[in-house]
Parts: C-alpha cells; sequence; structure tokens
C-alpha cells in the first residue's frame, strides 16, 4: 500500500532543461521500444478502467457489457445512502485523529533517535518492522490482541464502535509511526549543523531551537508525511476489513444495517458486490470517493506548502 | 539524496541521565511493539480451546500441540500453503522486475524526448498515484479478465500499469537529475540509445532502483484486493489464503491461521533484516523524491 | 561496472523464470484434464461450488470422472459467505461457469437469465419428487441435489442422565414435545450443570461472522415459517414478524441456558460449539445432518468419536402451532443450474457429469459417504446417517417436516443485518427492538432493493 501512496507530491516539477537526445528519425522505434510496453500496461491497468470508471458511474449494469445510460441517478442514490455518508464521517473523524497522533508519535521518536540515545539503531528497526506486514495480516493479529483484552471485560471488537475505532487508530499508528518516523529521521539529520551552532551562540534556549530552527527546517518531512498518512488513512481497507469488517451496526429506520466502523474504501466495495442492482450505485461512489481524495490531497499540500515557503 | 544513517552523528555522544532514562523507556516501548507478533507466535502452538480462554498465557501442558497446528496448517482450506508462498514470490518477483525494467526504460524516455506525448504519459502517470483502487476496481478486473491476465503471468502487467506511476515518477525525477553531457558524449562516441542506456544510465540509476524495488516489493506482496479480484481462484497469495481462511463454515481452525501467519511473516522478516539498509533507504528517498 | 550489472540483471531474470517455472508447474496440476482423453471436440465442465466443506470430495470426484470418461471437469469453491459475489464475478468471465447453483426462488430471480431450462434433462427425470425441481411457469432451472435436515442436536447420554436425576420434571426424552418442555430442562440443566457435569445446556451460540447463519437463517426460518402458513403463502415482498416474539424466546434460551456469556458470543464460531457439544460441556446443539460425519469422526478433518446411540435430534419447538405434530426442518437451498450462455458441447458435458453424478456407483457413493448428502435422486445410496434416518422415522410416525423457507429471505444483507442485530442483542449492547426492525423494516427495504432491477 505505501508503493502507491509514497513519493506523491508530483506537483512540484520544476520546469526543466528541453534535450532531445534522439535523432529524429530513430524516435519512433526507439519510443517502441522504450515506452510501449509500460505505455501499453498503464493503459490497460489505469487508463482505460479509469474512464470506463467515469462512464459506468452514469449508467446502470450489471455486467460491464448491459450497461444502459441513467444519467445523475447513481449519484443521486450514492448522496441518499446512509451507510455510504456514515462511512464518510467515520473516515474523516478517523483520519484527522490518525494523521495527529501518527505523525506527533513519529516525530517525536524520530527526535529522541537522533538524539543519539543508546540503542537508537536497534529501536529503528523495530518500530519500522510492522510496515513490512500486509494488512490482512496485522488486521488478523490486532484483533486477537484486542479481543484478547476485551474479553476480560465482556466485550467484543465487533460490539462497540469506539472500541472498533480505536483499535483501528492504535493499529494504524503501530503500523505507519514507523515508517514516517524514517522520514522524519532523515529530515532531522539534513538540517545543518552549523544552525544549531549558529542559534545557541545566539543564545536561543531549547525550546527556542525547537521552534525557530528544527521546526521550520523539518516542514518538508512534515508535509510528507502528512500527505502519507492522510491517504494512506482515508484508502485504508485491508485492516478494516480484516479488524471490524465493519461491525457493529445500528439499524437504520428503513430497517438496513448502517455499520458503524466501515470506512469509505469497505463501504464501496460492499455497495458493489452486495446485490447486482447496485452496481452503478458503488461505481458512483467510487467516483465521489476519488474527487475527495484528489481535494484533500491537493488541499493539504495547497497549505503546508505555504507554510514551507513563508519559512 | 539525503542517506540515513543514524551512526554518523550519535552514538559517540556522552549519555546524559536524561539519555538513559530515554532509552529505558524505548526498550520498554519496543517490548510491547514486538509483542503483538509475539503473541500470535506463541498462540501458534496453543489448541483452539486454549486461545480462546487466553491468548496471553504460555501454552501450558494441556494447551500446548507443539508443531500440529503448523502441519494441519499446511493444507487448511483444501489449498496447499506452499503454493500460496510460490504465488506471492513469483507474483512480488516478477512484478517488481518487470516494473523496473520497463518504467526505468520509460521514464528515460520520456524525460530525454520531452515531447508533449511524454509529458502528457508522465502527468497520467502522477495522477495515477492517488486514485484509490475502489475506483477502477471493478472496471479493471472486468478488464484484465477480457484480456485473460487473470493469471499469475497476466496480473504482472497489471502490476506494472498500476505501479508504473509511482515508479515512472521516481525515475523520472532521477533521470533529472543526471547531468546530460554524460549521454551526450555516448551519443557522439556512437552508442545509441540501447547501449547508452544499458551501459552508462541504468548503472547510475542503481540506487533508485534500488528504492523503486522496495517500495514495490513492500506493495505488491502484501496486496490483497487487487490479486483477489483479478487473479484466477485456483491461485492463491498469502493475503487472499489467510482471509480465505478466516471464514470456513465456521469450522475455523484459529490455531492454523496462527501457524500460517507466523510462516508468512518469517519471509518479510528475512528480507527486512538481510536489506534494512536499503529498505531504509528506499522509503526515505520515495518520500524525499516527492 | 557495466558488466557486472548485466550478470546481476540476468542473475535477476533467471531467478524470476525458476519462480515462473514451478508456478506453471502447480498452475497445471490443479487445471489438467482432458488432454488424456483425446477427444478434443468434447466440452468442458466447470462447477462453482458452494460449499466450501465439500471442497476435496468435489475435486476428488471431479479427478474421478476426469478418469473414466475423459471429461475435464474444474471445481472451484467460493469462501463462506462470498458465494454471490464470486458468482457475479465469475459469470462476467469468459471462462463462466458451466454448472453452478442458487439457493432458491430468491437466488433463481438474480441468475434466471443465465439458467438453462433443465425440464426436459435427465437429470430432472432421475428426480424423486419433481417438487425438488425449481420453477418458474413451466421451465425448469434449477434441480435440488441435496435434502438436508437441522434441529436441536442432543447428547443421549447426557439427556438421559439428566431425566434419570431427582431433580427433573421431565422424566423421559420422548416427553419433550413442545417449547415450554424444553425449556424446563434447560433451564434445570442449566442450574444442575454441575451435578450433570456440563457448561451448560445449550453449547455457545457461536455468532462470528463465519457461523451466525445457524441463527440469522435457520433459526429465523422458523419464525418465518409459522407465518406463511397461516397466510397461507410461500414467499413475500414484506413479513409481518406475527411470531418475533417466540424467535426471541427460543434465542433467549439459547443465549442464557449457555456454556457462556452472552458477551463472549459475537467471537464464538461454530466451531467452539461443536466441540463443546462433541466434548460433552453442553447438551443441546442446534444445527443439521452435515455434522453428522465431523461428530462422529467420519470426517477426516474430525478428532471427535460421538457414537450412533449417543445422538439425538429435536425439532426447533418455539411454541407456535400444533407442536406435538412438528418435525424437523427439512429443506433444500442448492439447486444446480446449467449456465445457458456456455457453448452446447460444455452444456452436453455439463449434464452428463451432473447426471454420472447421481446415477452412478461411484458418484452415488461420493455424495452420500465423502460429502454426506442426501440426494434426491432415484439412485440414492441408503443413508447412514442417524439424522437422516430419525427423520424419515419421524415422518413416517406422523410428524410434519418444518419446510425451508430462509431461501425467500430478500438478500444477504438482510441476513447479515439481523445477524448483527442478533450479535449486539445477545452481548448486551443492542436491543430485540432492533433485531425486529432488522427483521422486518430491513425485509421489505431490501425486497425491494433486490427486485429493482
Amino acid at each position: 500500500m505505501f508503493g502507491k501512496g509514497a513519493a506523491s507530491l508530483p506537483f512540484l516539477v520544476k520546469k526543466e532543461r528541453q534535450m532531445i537526445m534522439f535523432k529524429k528519425r530513430a524516435r519512433k522505434i526507439y519510443s517502441l521500444i522504450f515506452v510501449l510496453p509500460t505505455l501499453a500496461a498503464f493503459i490497460i491497468g489505469f487508463v482505460y478502467p479509469f474512464f470506463n470508471g467515469i462512464y459506468l458511474s452514469f449508467c446502470k449494469f450489471k455486467t460491464t457489457s448491459n450497461a444502459t445510460f441513467v444519467g445523475f441517478d447513481n449519484y443521486i442514490q450514492a448522496f441518499q445512502n446512509e451507510g455510504f455518508l456514515r462511512s464518510f464521517w467515520f473516515t474523516a473523524l478517523f483520519v484527522v485523529v490518525s494523521v495527529i497522533l501518527i505523525n506527533l508519535i513519529a516525530f517525536f521518536v524520530a527526535y529522541v533517535l537522533t538524539l543519539g540515545i543508546r540503542g537508537s539503531n536497534v529501536f529503528r528497526t523495530i518500530f519500522f518492522m510492522p510496515n513490512l506486514v500486509g494488512g490482512i495480516i496485522l488486521g488478523y493479529i490486532w484483533q486477537l490482541i484486542f479481543n484478547g483484552i476485551l474479553q476480560n471485560f465482556g466485550s467484543n471488537i465487533e460490539l462497540d464502535a469506539t472500541y472498533g475505532f480505536w483499535g483501528l487508530v492504535i493499529l494504524m499508528c503501530w503500523q505507519q509511526a514507523g515508517y514516517m518516523m524514517i522520514i522524519y529521521i532523515a529530515g532531522f539529520q539534513s538540517v545543518p549543523a552549523d544552525l544549531y551552532e549558529a542559534a545557541r551562540i545566539d543564545g536561543a534556549g531549547k525550546k527556542q531551537v525547537l521552534t525557530s530552527v528544527t521546526l521550520p527546517m523539518m516542514m518538508p518531512s512534515i508535509t510528507i508525511c502528512t500527505f502519507l498518512t492522510l491517504t494512506n488513512s482515508f484508502k485504508l481497507f485491508d485492516q478494516n476489513l480484516a479488524l471490524t469488517n465493519g461491525a457493529p451496526g445500528v439499524v437504520s429506520s428503513s430497517g438496513t444495517m448502517v455499520y458503524q466502523t466501515e470506512m469509505m474504501a469497505l463501504n464501496i466495495y460492499k455497495t458493489f458486490y452486495a446485490n447486482q442492482n447496485s452496481r452503478g450505485v458503488g461505481q458512483a461512489e467510487g467516483v465521489i470517493f476519488f474527487v475527495l481524495v484528489v481535494v484533500i490531497a491537493l488541499a493539504q499540500l495547497y497549505f503546508t506548502r505555504r507554510k514551507e515557503v513563508q519559512q | 539524496m539525503a542517506k540515513v544513517k543514524a551512526k554518523e552523528r550519535p552514538q559517540k555522544k556522552k549519555q546524559t541521565l536524561g539519555m538513559k532514562i530515554l532509552t529505558v523507556l524505548f526498550t520498554v516501548i519496543s517490548v510491547f511493539y514486538v509483542a503483538p507478533v509475539f503473541i500470535v507466535f506463541m498462540n501458534s502452538f496453543k489448541t483452539n480451546a486454549g486461545i480462546s480462554a487466553g491468548p496471553f498465557e504460555f501454552p501450558t501442558a494441556e494447551t500446548f500441540v507443539g508443531f500440529q497446528s503448523y502441519i494441519s496448517g499446511m493444507f487448511y482450506g483444501n489449498y496447499p500453503f506452499w503454493k500460496t508462498i510460490v504465488c506471492s514470490f513469483f507474483i512480488t518477483v516478477g512484478g517488481v522486475a518487470l516494473i523496473l525494467v520497463c518504467t526505468s526504460m520509460c521514464a528515460w524516455y520520456i524525460q530525454r524526448s520531452n515531447t508533449i506525448v511524454c509529458k502528457i504519459i508522465y502527468y497520467f502517470c502522477i495522477f495515477s498515484m492517488v486514485v484509490p483502487f475502489q475506483m477502477v476496481m471493478f472496471t479493471l478486473s472486468k478488464t484484465a479478465d477480457t484480456l485473460s491476465l487473470n493469471t499469475p503471468w497476466g496480473i504482472l502487467i497489471i502490476y506494472l500499469g498500476f505501479g508504473a506511476g509511482l515508479a515512472v515518477f521516481m525515475f523520472s525525477g532521477f533521470v533529472k537529475s543526471i547531468p546530460i553531457e554524460i549521454e551526450e558524449a555516448a551519443d557522439v562516441d556512437g552508442a545509441g540509445p540501447m547501449r547508452t542506456f544499458f551501459g552508462i544510465v541504468l548503472p547510475i540509476m542503481k540506487p533508485t532502483f534500488i528504492s523503486v524495488a522496495i517500495l514495490e516489493t513492500m506493495w505488491i506482496w502484501n496486496d490483497y484486493l487487487l490479486p483477489y479480484l483479478i487473479l484466477d481462484k485456483t491461485y492463491r497469495t498469502i493475503p487472499i489464503h489467510i482471509q480465505y481462511l478466516n471464514g470456513s463454515y465456521g469450522h475455523t481452525d484459529t490455531t492454523a491461521i496462527m501457524a500460517l501467519i507466523v510462516l508468512s511473516i518469517v519471509p518479510i522478516v528475512i528480507f527486512y533484516f538481510a536489506c534494512q539498509k536499503y529498505i531504509i533507504e528506499g522509503v526515505v528517498a520515495g518520500a524525499v523524491k516527492g | 561496472m557495466k558488466r557486472k550489472n548485466v550478470t546481476r540483471v540476468a542473475a535477476l531474470t533467471l531467478a524470476g523464470l525458476m519462480a515462473a517455472g514451478s508456478l506453471a508447474g502447480c498452475g497445471e496440476s490443479s487445471s489438467q484434464g482432458g488432454s488424456t482423453g483425446g477427444d478434443a471436440k468434447k466440452g468442458k465442465v466447470y462447477y462453482l461450488n458452494f460449499k466450501p466443506e465439500q471442497d476435496a470430495a468435489w475435486q476428488d470426484l471431479a479427478a474421478k470422472y476426469t478418469e473414466e470418461t475423459g471429461v475435464q471437469v474444474t471445481v472451484k469453491t467460493a469462501a463462506e459467505g462470498t458465494y454471490e459475489q464470486t458468482l457475479t464475478a465469475e459469470m462476467d468471465k469468459s471462462e463462466a461457469p458451466t454448472l453452478f447453483q442458487v439457493n432458491g426462488p430468491v437466488g433463481l430471480a438474480n441468475w434466471k437469465d443465465y439458467c438453462e431450462d433443465l425440464s426436459k434433462s435427465d437429470i430432472y427425470s432421475q428426480l424423486t419428487s419433481q417438487d425438488y425441481g425449481l420453477k418458474d411457469g413451466d421451465a425448469v432451472y434449477g434441480v435440488g441435489y441435496v435434502i438436508e435436515t437441522y434441529g436441536i442436536i442432543y447428547n443421549k447420554t447426557l439427556l438421559q442422565k439428566y431425566c434419570d436425576s431427582d431433580f427433573a420434571t421431565v422424566k423421559s426424552i420422548d416427553e419433550i414435545n413442545s417449547f415450554e418442555k424444553l425449556k424446563t430442562v434447560a433451564d434445570e440443566i442449566q442450574a444442575n450443570k454441575e451435578a450433570l457435569g456440563v457448561d451448560g445446556a445449550f453449547t455457545s451460540a457461536g455468532m462470528e461472522a463465519s457461523s451466525d447463519w445457524r441463527f440469522k437463517t435457520h433459526l429465523a426460518n422458523l419464525p418465518i415459517y409459522f407465518e406463511y402458513k397461516d397466510e397461507g403463502i410461500s414467499s413475500t415482498d414484506a413479513i409481518k414478524g406475527t411470531y418475533l416474539d417466540n424467535y426471541k424466546n427460543i434465542f433467549d434460551l439459547y443465549i442464557t441456558d449457555s456454556t457462556c456469556k452472552g458477551s463472549d458470543l459475537a467471537n464464538k464460531t461454530g466451531s467452539d460449539a461443536e466441540t463443546e457439544f462433541a466434548t460433552g460441556k453442553a447438551v443441546f446443539y442446534q444445527n443439521g445432518t452435515w455434522e453428522y460425519g465431523m461428530l462422529t469422526g467420519k470426517d477426516p478433518k474430525s478428532t471427535f468419536e460421538m457414537t450412533d446411540d449417543q445422538l439425538g435430534m429435536l425439532p426447533v419447538y418455539i411454541g407456535v402451532g400444533d407442536e406435538a405434530k412438528q418435525g424437523l426442518c427439512t429443506g433444500c437451498e442448492n439447486y444446480w443450474c446449467v449456465n445457458k450462455d456456455a457453448s452446447e458441447d460444455d452444456k452436453a458435458a455439463t449434464l452428463d457429469f451432473m447426471n454420472w453424478c447421481v446415477t452412478s456407483e461411484v458418484g452415488t457413493t461420493a455424495l452420500a459417504d465423502d460429502m454426506g448428502f442426501v440426494i434426491p435422486f432415484k439412485a440414492a445410496k441408503e443413508a447412514t446417517n442417524v439424522f437422516v434416518k430419525l427423520d424419515n422415522e419421524l415422518t413416517a410416525n406422523g410428524k410434519t417436516p418444518v419446510s425451508w423457507n430462509f431461501t425467500t429471505m430478500p438478500s444477504e444483507n438482510w441476513k447479515n443485518g439481523v445477524g448483527t442485530a442478533l450479535t449486539q442483542y445477545a452481548a448486551g449492547t443492542g436491543e430485540w427492538d432492533d433485531v425486529v426492525k432488522a427483521f422486518v423494516d430491513g425485509w421489505k427495504t431490501e425486497y425491494a432493493a433486490a427486485n429493482a432491477g
């Protein structure tokens, strides 16, 4: 999952030098060899499904071959879907809490590990480890742990949305803090030592050094880490599926179950495969989800970048 | 490129009292950090009843079953576990290799030829990184099926396509930083683009190669939904298998699942300890490039 | 430098190829088949099996068929609770299943467009009663291939021990013929569980998602059955919930006279209940004929060793209707359908395969012994399953079997909703009202949604 989210601040591409090293007549052949394999796969694996998906979100369909155009019907239904709306608020809350917690923890840990305490390398190794374990497996590991604890109190992770929520938060902190820590450590180490030197000569206290030297210098790392945690939390699926699968539920006025710990990705997945009549709605929800992720990611970049520029 | 070498600065510093306290504190935290994995390991040696009675208790004479769960886990769910390992391994190695070779070539060409079409491709690649999988999951699996890409071989192409964004982006970023004069010199010497790329550019790109390889490996090895939707049901990767086992008509053999979780973590841990330096560099590079 | 990299790339490629080679090898072994027969014109069979616990047996049977006839038969199985999803996905594919199954009228409504009319097929003529055909007008779209029975399985030894005790008000097992009696017995067992050496009267009603079908589907069948009977209907777009109080009573009994606390149930599975029952920790266990193999150890996966004379089954009494005449719940939720869109060759091959399964010696033996199915076909083997024998006996004695009406439940979503509400009710975090709402209002909503297209 990190593979997708990582390194995604594309918006800073500076104007680069123009250079054409391929002699004109040879270019066509080489473009075939160099670009075609990736391009072909990219079209199959992304471009075509993406546009087809947008098209299908305006259709009623059971399979792709029998789609009929219905306009905005699916979108209207999506916004009336209680489960979907609930999953939006749950996701939003989860994202806010987990982004703040993960970044605070990772920042603090990275700070301590760059102080040079004994065993720094060992700690770093340990804290990063959970990132290598897949979401499904992590979910089941933590389900065992949480239920083991909760059974002493006569409860279960699937019975109380509060437990489910904090369970997911703890799981995500456990997994992602190590990853962000690595990025923050790199950030701390890239702060030039003479800056600290200068600050000390100017008589700055520890607190002042932190707020006026470290933090400003760390802004790029903070931008990256918030971006990564934000998109990862927003798109969370595997962990959600394995840990609570959405439970518990509340019966809505129409008698359908609205699941309390279902995040958007899981909700869309379930809408899609629950019954064949709701596929168009599922696809429309997918498009809404996509727009949300893009808007939020852009907004976040805009705001944190602005901070960086101000420094 | 920023390298993380924790050794560089600290270590030699004198340990003040505060630092000593921190070391102790972090040791305690570390113990809690590895505890979940350890608990799973411990439970893989217990009976099902032993697990549901108390997952945090050490196995007793009554609940200890030794390697029984590992043996029953091997064919649990009517599917041999070794097949899922082979499948995961093949898809990961194959997918990463394909991504590395194809996207590095593509990125270099895009950067160096810099036509409008190339720019469009480049921005589309970047764009693809933010798109959530749920948006394309249905159409992608449908496309993959129409083209018969539902085998471990075919899914490599899907991974190349869906993973191209990050890789092209990272390689492009690096190519930009390579002084073009080197390639021009080669060009003057009469080396064609092929030889220039494989002989000159590729060796320079080695660090990025490793970074991309690490990031893509972490993604593909752990990916669940994409292979689940695309692969034919006769193939299962490890995450698919684990998820499958968790609901088999109420006959859930928890201890066997614990054993399989342990077995599926082992290769990752070995990989981690073998390439820890590269992994951490890869993560940093992945982030800094952005 | 350059050379080094070339060798490295070569090594990597080689490693990849080796992995690929071994993978191709394993892929082949699972999909090979027809090539030995030599006749390329023959069609293929692709069976998407519903029951995970019979997967191995089906694979075996398919292999035997291939050996005998040279026709390639592929059997794939969907994970528990994902059949509908898997079928939807597979049907979209170019190599779609030729043989699949629906669970009854509701399932058929979804898949009718894909079903071949079987009214003229051999397999339909092999049925012992035409009632086991799934009809729509004159067309027969599905053929029921397994008849199953469920009820409250009891441990005869333990129940007898209770009847022989001083504290027992019910002195003979035969006297238990109503909900009242069942409740008395269960309560007394629960109150004297130490004396009887059990943990509870009922096994834990495991509500874990893979196991809650025992309650959200099978137990829920009873209020639906009695309501349908009152109304004289066989399905509905809106259930009234006349007998939901009785549903509550029986469920309350399950969770209070139980081996564990209600709050533990969310995490308990069917295996837990099975273990409790098979090891004599509980007296009652609601389940069906398919449990026979596991309980007696005839299933190779089982480690239990109960004997036939230890096992009995009671009807699920909920205190409605003429309970003295109530029989076990017997019915069918597994109908074979042939994919209409498959090629003619494949269809012919599929029909041949189905026919072979229910008429040949090898096929009927496998269905009866390896899978423990009772099949409604003329060539069926005599059942060895003690529960099946019991069911036949009860019917012969004039009891009326309770039919399976849960096949008319509107959707998987509905079942999951009721299941979740039940789990929360059992744990004390939810109200019974929610179960009622999910049951009654949810039925209407889900029915409308599922039948919108």
